[in-house]
């Protein structure tokens, strides 16, 4: 936790642990008011006990208040920090294990768990290390019985803490998973819906929802039974204390029991006071079992993040920002270059590619063609051996302004919720894209979607197929004047056309200067390139 | 509003025994916690004033201590059970609540089914659902409570004090606390579906800028995604300060309330006291109640600040489905061709909400037993044109004829009896292997199931597994893609239609075990009429006839 957030933090369970310690002062009044009623007191004096009751109470209000606004400023801060830190560190490692989606879910919901540990626990456990204490020194000051009914209670509080801490734990641990289970059940049962209903089976799927949900249910109970006799446990303590310290100074009072004090007997403001003391004694305990859940919650939030931390994939080299595009020739050069794929090191072959000259990268899959294309576009950094662009060894430093030159088609394209235009033109540079368009052979694509350039493309949006999408991408390349083209299998998959089309751009791109290096295993778009490299078997 | 009410009914109803049982003991535990402090201030009280008096002897202490001892037991008690019984009951309720849901889904159009299907959607449900899982425990109960004991507190503060106490008490947490309780949830509504909205649009582009990141890193684009990323971020940190400035605020004036109406019952018992002469002890009872009734207000604060949350989900949870029938038709262009399993005349469709047209002028005939194999690129429109047969999507134009009856005629519950569409991503679901197959065949046997999965080459795969009992995790998982495919395929098979739709059927198959799959297949059901979506060559060998798609690709598509 950041030093600034553990100091707000730290104040925010201060203060609230200082308000609840005003308890003892307004209970203070009372006793004395009611003191007063038998005593025959003037009658200002309830007034001015009512008064004291009221300001101090309203004084323990607004610090509760301050308190709570500090813990979740705190809570803010941190979430808001591990948020950043996930955000900086996964953008830039686009081979990393975890999911999209996973991260996502850490991002907004898993890491808003924390938010409850941070606002109740903390200061949950800084009353509950405060309050009884005081309380049961001010209780002994006024009767060491009650103070020992307290203090019998007392040492018992820590081992009940552990035993409900335990008990809490692992049931809010496992009741965590069969709610969570009713949910994944629910998610599972809504993905399949569609195939669900084209097989009649709506009746049947819900039917068997019902039941499992049902045995959920029973399980859960099974739990819960335990879970709840523990905290049961506590209220009964609290419940027992106050009954306990009622009975002792009722029979006090009328003198019937004549131990306890120190001495001098107790008067009716002394009894009232302990008994307003009681239940806030057990009060801080009941809290902190309340927030133990929340606790659970957030170490296993923090377990996840661990373990998201320990994936070791490294990031892209570069910051992925725009940049003047890098001086230099569109030349290429692998030199001595192997990766670590698992626990191998997976040897590429030399590379040398002149300005201007177009290559084919061929060879069985899994031999690392479209390894070679990320090397060169600095989306992986080589274990051992230099990638050299544009005359320099390509380091994070020169990474982005050598992408500003580098068009890159993958294999499958993530096609981004957002206009056809913005897509082609990310930059708004406003060029002319009816001539990219053109050169490309992709301006029968874009006269076919509904709002032409506006059309919004992605998930949400309309569809482009497959090849389609690369074929944008080589519009996108002469848009932005890319002069160095990687493409990763360009025609997989195509129809003839749509396979014609593409390597007929490459061509173009070729024949107007630009580098182009391809890995394919189509010998039509390998034929069209100036030179064919194969990486692999019978490769040196 | 009206649907958080609907919402409501349909958890109450679950089990409205013990969700009634449920309330009552909720009462008890407030009625007797205020009992007891109320008693025990009672008791000493008294006990001081005989104390002072010298009458000690006299004084009945076994009466009142009885009480404060059962009263001290039968509240613990009581909220062990409360708590029981509402959590039964709520774990009932949320069942009831996803089986509604499902339910309600059923009726919403395959498109927007399958739209649901993405991480941030089913996150979204499953968020909503949730949120509604407080509409009883957190709401309505403790409100409700609250209430009645007010209602008890008010009885019995007039019957032992004065009609003075009890009203100060009952308007100053009812109406004070109502107010503040009030004003809570109506300020609460606006940040509430605000943070909602931020949350899941934060969601959204952090699955986007995840997914893409590549893409931006290559154009430079990061840093901006990132911007438009933390613009959410902020937006929906501001929603959830402001929802809790008003929480805490309301914690806080609620606190106030408490203290000022304890103040103002002590100030007036006291005064009642010299006044009117009240037995001081009497007098007691009402401090000590008005102490004791805060633990009626603050929990509700919770529930409150949580409305316009469940609001918002009630909302989305309960939304009636778009109607989505498709247009009805008058009898067909021409007489059917006797026989036909299937007839496609003169077919043109789009991707559903676009005027440019996909496929152009498609006709064709399946008879029974025959095999057909639709062969396209990915995107070509083999996908559409099978939604299109399964009734899923209208047409543009032509027409399409089942068991020579045009589809709009078709019942969907007969449609669906007689055609049966396996999709590309079919998914399977959480359970053993046959619990899934038997989605298609209620009556399914073993035996059954092991002749279907033989049929698809799954049954030597299924028992090295464990048999038809083994588990599957969410979605099917434990199988591999190829495996899968196959038993999605087998439950298929179970339907026994008369006209078998088969997108890519044999996807994540090597070459033999795809021909043995597909004449399993046809062996299994030698009657029915089988379209197949193929690029591959086991798919195309294996049909009686490949049709392709190429030819019916307008024209100036693309040049």
């Amino acid at each position: 936790m950041p030093k600034q957030a553990q100091g707000t933090l730290r104040r925010a369970a201060l203060l609230s642990a200082l308000a609840a310690a005003l308890w003892p002062l307004q209970a203070l009044a009372l006793a004395w008011g009611i003191g007063g009623w038998v005593t025959e007191a003037a009658p200002q004096a309830s007034l001015a006990a009512a008064g004291a009751f009221a300001v101090i109470g309203i004084v323990r209000a607004v610090a509760d208040r301050i308190a709570a606004r500090l813990a979740f400023h705190a809570a803010d801060g941190v979430i808001h920090d591990l948020r950043q830190a996930l955000l900086t560190r996964e953008a830039r490692r686009p081979g990393a294990a975890a999911s999209s989606a996973a991260l996502a879910a850490m991002l907004t919901e898993k890491l808003a768990i924390l938010g409850p540990w941070i606002t109740r626990y903390r200061p949950a456990m800084a009353r509950t290390k405060l309050v009884p204490l005081l309380i049961l020194a001010l209780a002994f000051y006024v009767s060491w019985a009650v103070g020992v009914i307290f203090l019998v209670a007392g040492p018992l509080i820590p081992v009940f803490m552990a035993l409900v801490g335990m008990a809490a734990k692992e049931a809010s641990a496992r009741q965590m998973v069969e709610i969570g289970d009713m949910n994944t059940l629910l998610i599972d049962r809504i993905a399949a819906l569609p195939d669900i209903l084209l097989l009649n089976a709506g009746d049947a799927s819900r039917a068997a929802f019902e039941a499992r949900a049902e045995g959920l249910r029973a399980r859960t109970m099974a739990v819960l039974r335990v879970a709840f006799l523990s905290s049961t446990v506590l209220e009964l303590f609290s419940a027992i204390g106050v009954a306990l310290v009622a009975v002792y100074v009722g029979f006090s009072l009328l003198g019937e029991v004549n131990f306890g004090t120190w001495g001098t007997g107790l008067t009716l403001a002394e009894g009232v006071f302990l008994l307003l003391l009681a239940p806030e004694y057990f009060q801080p305990l009941r809290d902190l079992a309340a927030a133990w859940h929340d606790k659970a919650a957030a170490e296993a939030v923090a377990d996840e993040l661990d373990a998201l931390e320990a994936d070791e994939t490294t990031p892209v080299l570069g910051q992925g920002a725009r940049a003047e595009p890098l001086a230099g020739p569109a030349s290429v050069a692998l030199h001595g270059v192997s990766v670590r794929r698992g626990d191998q090191l997976l040897a590429l072959p030399d590379l040398d590619v002149a300005p201007g000259e177009s290559v084919a990268l061929s060879g069985p899959s899994g031999t690392g063609k479209s390894t070679a294309l990320d090397l060169i576009a600095g989306l992986l950094t080589p274990e051992e051996g230099q990638v050299t662009v544009a005359g320099q060894a390509l380091a994070c430093e020169i990474a982005d302004a050598w992408r500003a030159r580098v068009a890159y088609v993958p294999q499958s394209i993530h096609v981004p919720d957002m206009t056809l235009r913005r897509f082609l033109d990310p930059h708004e540079l406003g060029a002319d894209m009816d001539a990219a368009l053109r050169k490309a052979r992709a301006e029968g694509i874009v006269a076919a979607l509904p709002e032409g350039l506006e059309t919004v493309l992605g998930e949400t949006g309309a569809g482009v197929s497959g090849g389609e999408a690369r074929r944008l991408l080589l519009a996108r390349a002469f848009l932005t004047g890319a002069d160095v083209i990687l493409a990763d299998e360009p025609t997989a998959d195509l129809d003839a056309a749509n396979g014609a089309a593409i390597i007929d751009a490459l061509a173009a791109l070729a024949a107007e200067g630009c580098t182009v290096i391809v890995a394919t295993h189509d010998p039509a778009l390998s034929g069209a390139m100036g030179r064919i490299v194969t990486i692999g078997e019978g490769a040196t | 509003m009206r649907r958080l009410w609907q919402v409501l009914r349909l958890l109450w109803k679950a089990e409205p025994w013990a969700m009634w049982r449920g309330a009552a003991l909720a009462v008890a535990v407030l009625i007797m916690g205020a009992a007891l402090l109320g008693l025990s201030g009672w008791f000493i009280t008294a006990t001081g004033i005989a104390g002072l008096a010298g009458i000690g002897i006299a004084f009945d202490v076994f009466r009142p201590s009885a009480g404060v001892r059962f009263l001290a037991l039968g509240r613990a008690a009581a909220r062990y059970g409360e708590r029981l019984l509402t959590h039964d009951a709520t774990l009932r309720a949320l069942a009831r609540l996803r089986v509604t849901l499902l339910a309600r889904l059923e009726r919403f159009s395959m498109p927007e089914l399958r739209r649901l299907r993405g991480a941030a959607a089913l996150t979204r449900i499953t968020a909503d659902v949730d949120a509604l899982d407080g509409v009883v425990l957190r709401l309505a109960l403790p409100v409700a409570a609250a209430l009645i004991t007010h209602g008890a507190a008010f009885v019995a503060l007039w019957a032992l004090t004065s009609h003075a106490v009890a009203a100060s008490v009952a308007l100053g947490y009812l109406l004070g606390g109502g107010v503040v309780l009030w004003r809570v949830g109506r300020a609460t509504l606006t940040p509430s579906s605000q943070a909602e909205e931020a949350m899941q649009t934060l969601r959204q582009r952090a699955i986007g800028m995840f997914r893409g990141r590549r893409e931006a890193i290559l154009q430079g684009a990061l840093p901006r995604w990132r911007g438009a990323l933390d613009d959410t971020e902020a937006e929906a940190r501001g929603a959830m300060d402001r929802l809790d400035a008003i929480d805490t605020g309301a914690g806080m004036i609620l606190a106030v309330i408490v203290a000022l109406v304890t103040a103002a019952v002590f100030a007036l018992a006291g005064w009642l006291v010299v006044d009117s002469g009240l037995d001081p002890a009497r007098a007691a009872i009402g401090v000590f109640i008005s102490i004791a009734l805060a633990e009626t207000l603050l929990p509700l604060r919770r529930g409150m600040a949580e409305i316009g949350r469940m609001r918002d989900a009630a909302e989305r949870v309960m939304a009636d489905p778009a109607p989505h029938r498709l247009p009805k038709r008058t009898g067909p262009a021409e007489p059917a061709q006797p026989g036909a399993a299937l007839e496609v005349r003169h077919l043109s469709l789009a991707r559903p909400g676009w005027t440019r047209l996909l496929l152009h002028d498609l006709s064709f005939t399946v008879m029974p037993g025959e095999m057909l194999a639709i062969r396209g690129e990915s995107g070509a429109g083999k996908s559409t044109l099978f939604d299109v047969l399964a009734g899923l999507e209208p047409a543009t134009a032509g027409e399409a004829l089942l068991l020579g009856k045009p589809l709009p005629d078709w019942e969907t519950v007969a449609l669906r009896d007689a055609l049966t569409l396996v999709p590309q991503r079919a998914a399977l679901l959480s359970g053993s292997i046959l619990e899934n197959l038997a989605l298609a065949d209620p009556d399914l046997t073993e035996d059954k199931a092991l002749t279907v999965l033989r049929a698809v080459a799954l049954d030597e795969a299924v028992s090295a597994r464990g048999g038809l009992r083994s588990q599957l995790g969410e979605g099917g998982a434990g199988l591999s893609g190829g495996q899968a495919r196959r038993l999605v395929l087998a439950r298929a098979l179970l339907r026994r239609p008369a006209v078998l739709l088969l997108d890519e059927p044999t996807e994540g198959l090597d070459g033999p075990t795809a021909r043995q799959v597909l004449s399993g297949v046809r062996e299994f059901l030698p009657e029915a009429a089988i379209v197949t979506a193929s690029h591959r060559a086991a798919e195309l060998d294996a049909a009686d006839r490949v049709l392709t798609l190429e030819t019916y690709i307008p024209k100036n598509r693309y040049f």
